[in-house]
């Protein structure tokens, strides 16, 4: 009998929990809704009974407020008589009842009403008056919302467990019938609250543990549950990581791409801004701002880039696996420096190194007697100086990736190659690359995205140059959010975009890497 | 949804805290408005300012991201032409009520002038920047007075592998002076755009002959420009106050070790009209949300008093929007400050329509393209006016 009611209980206070939640939020939302209600009805009654002759209403202060006239020696500078109306006047208040006037006559609408936004929730209208010019403002006192109900809901509470515990001991239906009138008992104070939805939530709530209950399913949550306990204690805190810090920013991302911001409004647009970014914009397919032409220069940029870091990084990893070689450390050390840097400060520097007059790359080919390049004025080697600055941060990974690789190929593959008779290529061609293969795909897959999105590089280094035409994708959405007129909704358009793009391409990925691997 | 809004508030209300302010100073500048700023902890130990010094960079983002969610300073010092868009999206507090005309006496017109947005007043200047005509006094003996007389010094600097002149030609900032001396515009005053007209392309041409000529570097930065001054490679550099911090100095004594003077811009000798920068006022500007505004406006008011504007002006070479402070006998014999409030006569407040962010960008890009050869400044200019408005218009 106890274990039929320790497992009622339990259910019920798992749903109690959930109910008393929503309850509160219906409770919270509700009384402040309620409060602003009657402060700015309050405000705005004031205000009115003013403006036709009567007094203002308590715990309220009235103005009348002047016309603005501009002062004689600063015709900018615009002032207005204030005279508040009652016995003690505030004057910090002045500067409230000269705004409201000020907005009053910009916005041409007559009146309005709202809550001032300094948090303490008092409520401001103002009206025109029916004769003359002045202007009614009304402010009302600090408002005073109405405490949390707590007894209510430690009644409700009880009476729910009380249902619930008693149906158990009645046993079979009695028991699902207790679950449900317990918990649906916890949806009684946002029905007085007038909380429909959430009211209805609840009930629903009580429905769904009930069935929860018939099928057995809570008894499995709850042993499974108890039997994870501890691997779910260490997962929690990254579940709820990943869920603020990736889940929601990726979510509202998408849903800002439907959106256009302008002047601090945002407008539901639908697909226009993923339409006006594949249709190509204004310009032309050599344009700088043309989509297409950006994902041309950020393909080609992503091809150069993963050919080099993957040749440059396996021709390092061959020779340093050598066993002749001394000092290996050093070196190793040594190349891997360019990746323990932080990228944007390797930007920095290389962006120096290409200055045209003092960089130390002109000042090379002037040693050599060769023409100074101004880097940043043509395409190519605007283009170029962005990819030698991420090659020189690019091949150390590759480099690790492949030393590896290369330690695990057993040496007896080698010299049984030998005694076959095989070339130095052909022991390369046949043992080195298949063996590198595995490793390789994977790097290759993520090389690819990192220098996909490598924004500092291109921001830092080029910045688009010559005429926004070495921008990437990336660095052309960071161009729409924050240099085109705060165009955020494109900006998160392009950001869905190139996480399209890129799905698309790991998916190719893995899938030629599966098509190829040895059988 | 005001519900809930009002719920985040109640939540997140505090006590009085002092007033805080953002600005994005560096070097004698942050000294001098640390000084200005303990002066004022001094006379109110209990309404406590404290400075935050926050990168440039991210600045204008910080503050449009933070003051709408009720987070931010109280104040912050800005240059004017953000203050249509923040005051279109109400981040700034209207301030014209603490104003009366004694206040308004102690600053220039066009100073307070930057600080007003329909019919409001959102600021209080502290210091007008424009650009002006740096020049070595050893390799100029007379400074130039027309753009004729700079070009004249073309064939002495290429004999000395230098230039006649150095400035941030891709910028707009930079190409300013001769956009408005030729008659050319960014905006009327309505705010409409007016960037495609024969006056800004004559500018555009005249920008290009002058790196087609060896006049000026091409694609010429702050650094590069600074180097050259330097070395002498540079006989005139088109820059602003900031540029005196970029002159060599000796490590020892810590003075010049580069003759130099400066003088107002040359007039444009195709037109006979001066070169006119863009002139941007720096003012102290007040948060809609700051906690205690009377508090907030007082601290502005002391910020910029004729005496804190002669701290920063005697600490900081910061030109002061005060006229009165050119009365102290310091400032008065500061002939780098004389020349800059004497270019003040002639320049372009930099426009604040809201639409003016979107401009810079296009802009530089065409400049780029034009002065390296890519394009004509004609059509370059029209494409440049529709990418704007294809930008600043709502969909």
């Amino acid at each position: 009998m106890t274990g039929v009611l320790q497992r009622q209980l339990r259910d019920f206070a798992v749903a109690a929990l959930l109910a008393v939640a929503i309850a509160s939020a219906a409770f919270v939302v509700v009384r402040n809704g309620d409060v602003v209600d009657a402060q700015l009805e309050l405000a705005q009654r004031s205000a009115h009974a003013v403006a036709s002759g009567q007094e203002a209403l308590p715990t309220t202060h009235v103005a009348l407020v002047g016309p603005s006239q501009s002062s004689t020696r600063h015709p900018i500078l615009r002032h207005r008589d204030i005279r508040q109306l009652g016995e003690a006047a505030d004057r910090h208040l002045d500067k409230l009842f000269y705004d409201a006037a000020l907005r009053i006559d910009r916005e041409h609408k007559g009146a309005f009403v709202e809550m001032l936004h300094d948090g303490t929730g008092r409520a401001i209208a103002a009206t025109t008056r029916d004769h003359g010019p002045m202007i009614v403002v009304a402010v009302t006192d600090v408002a005073k919302p109405a405490p949390y109900p707590l007894l209510v809901m430690i009644g409700v509470l009880g009476l729910g467990a009380l249902l619930a515990a008693a149906g158990a001991l009645v046993g079979r239906a009695a028991a699902r019938a207790g679950t449900l009138t317990g918990i649906a008992t916890l949806a009684i104070p946002a029905l007085l609250w007038h909380a429909w939805i959430a009211a209805t939530a609840i009930i629903l709530l009580a429905a769904a543990t009930t069935i929860l209950q018939r099928a057995e399913l809570t008894d499995q949550f709850s042993s499974g549950m108890r039997r994870h306990r501890v691997a779910l204690g260490f997962l929690a805190p990254v579940a709820v990581a990943m869920f603020v810090l990736v889940a929601v920013p990726f979510v509202i991302g998408i849903v800002l791409g439907f959106y256009d911001h302008h002047q601090g409004t945002w407008t539901y647009v639908g697909l226009q801004n993923f339409r006006d970014i594949l249709g190509g914009g204004t310009g032309g397919l050599d344009d700088g701002t043309n989509f297409w032409f950006v994902l041309g220069v950020t393909v080609l940029w992503t091809g150069v880039n993963v050919f080099f870091h993957v040749t440059i990084g396996v021709a390092l990893a061959l020779v340093l696996s050598r066993s002749w070689l001394r000092g290996k450390g050093v070196f190793r050390m040594l190349l891997i420096l360019p990746w323990a840097i932080p990228n944007y400060i390797t930007a920095l520097i290389w962006k120096g190194m290409f200055q045209g007059e003092y960089g130390a790359v002109n000042s090379l080919l002037h040693a050599a007697h060769l023409d100074g390049v101004s880097w940043f004025t043509s395409w190519s080697t605007a283009f170029s100086a962005n990819v030698i600055t991420n090659t020189w941060l690019g091949f150390p990974f590759m480099m690790v990736v492949a030393l590896g690789a290369l330690e695990t190929i057993p040496k007896e593959l080698y010299e049984a190659a030998s005694v076959d008779g095989a070339s130095a290529w052909q022991r390369f061609r046949h043992i080195t690359l298949p063996h590198l293969r595995p490793a390789l795909g994977p790097a290759v897959a993520l090389g690819s995205i990192w220098t996909f999105n490598m924004f500092n590089v291109i921001f830092l280094v080029s910045g688009g140059k010559p005429g926004d035409t070495t921008n990437i994708l990336v660095t052309d959405a960071y161009r729409w959010a924050f240099e085109r007129g705060d165009k955020y909704g494109m900006a998160a358009a392009y950001a869905t975009l190139i996480f399209l793009i890129l799905r698309l391409l790991t998916i190719l990925g893995s899938r030629l890497a599966r098509e190829k691997e040895p059988a | 949804m005001k519900a809930l809004l009002l719920a985040l508030c109640l939540a997140a209300c505090g006590g009085p805290h002092g007033i805080v302010l953002w600005h994005a100073y560096n070097g004698d500048e942050r000294t001098a408005i640390e000084v200005t700023a303990a002066a004022w902890n001094a006379a109110h130990p209990d309404q406590e300012l404290t400075l935050v010094a926050v990168p440039y960079d991210a600045f204008a983002d910080k503050l449009s991201s933070a003051i709408p969610r009720g987070n931010g300073p109280d104040l912050f010092i800005y240059p004017q032409d953000r203050i249509g868009d923040w005051a279109d999206a109400g981040v700034l507090e209207p301030i014209e009520f603490w104003v009366d005309d004694a206040r308004a006496d102690r600053f220039t017109d066009n100073g307070l002038a930057a600080m007003a947005y329909h019919d409001s007043l959102y600021g209080l200047p502290m210091t007008v920047k424009s650009l002006a005509l740096y020049y070595r006094t050893d390799l100029v003996a007379t400074p130039p007075r027309t753009t004729d007389d700079l070009m004249a010094l073309v064939p002495m600097m290429k004999a000395k592998n230098g230039f006649a002149l150095a400035y941030a030609n891709v910028d707009l900032y930079g190409h300013a002076p001769w956009l408005h001396g030729f008659g050319g515009k960014i905006m009327d005053d309505a705010g409409h755009l007016s960037i495609a007209t024969p006056e800004a392309a004559a500018a555009m041409t005249f920008a290009r002959d002058l790196v087609t000529s060896g006049a000026v570097p091409k694609d010429a930065e702050g650094p590069l420009i600074a180097s050259l001054f330097n070395e002498g490679r540079a006989a005139t550099v088109m820059s602003g106050p900031w540029f005196m911090a970029d002159i060599a100095k000796d490590k020892d004594t810590g003075a010049y070790s580069v003759p130099w003077a400066v003088t107002t811009l040359p007039i444009i000798s195709a037109t006979g009209r001066p070169a006119a920068p863009f002139a941007s006022a720096e003012g102290i500007l007040m948060s809609a949300r700051a906690t205690d505004k009377d508090t907030a406006f007082a601290v502005m008011d002391f910020l910029s008093s004729d005496a804190s504007a002669i701290t920063r002006a005697k600490l900081a070479h910061q030109v002061p929007a005060n006229p009165h402070a050119f009365d102290d006998p310091a400032i008065a014999k500061d002939a780098a400050l004389v020349v800059f409030e004497r270019q003040l006569e002639h320049v372009v407040t930099t426009p604040k329509a809201p639409g003016m962010r979107a401009v810079w960008t296009p802009y530089r890009t065409a400049l780029g393209e034009v002065l390296a050869g890519r394009a004509e400044p004609g059509p370059r200019l029209l494409a440049v006016e529709r990418e704007v408005k294809s930008y600043t218009e709502p969909k």
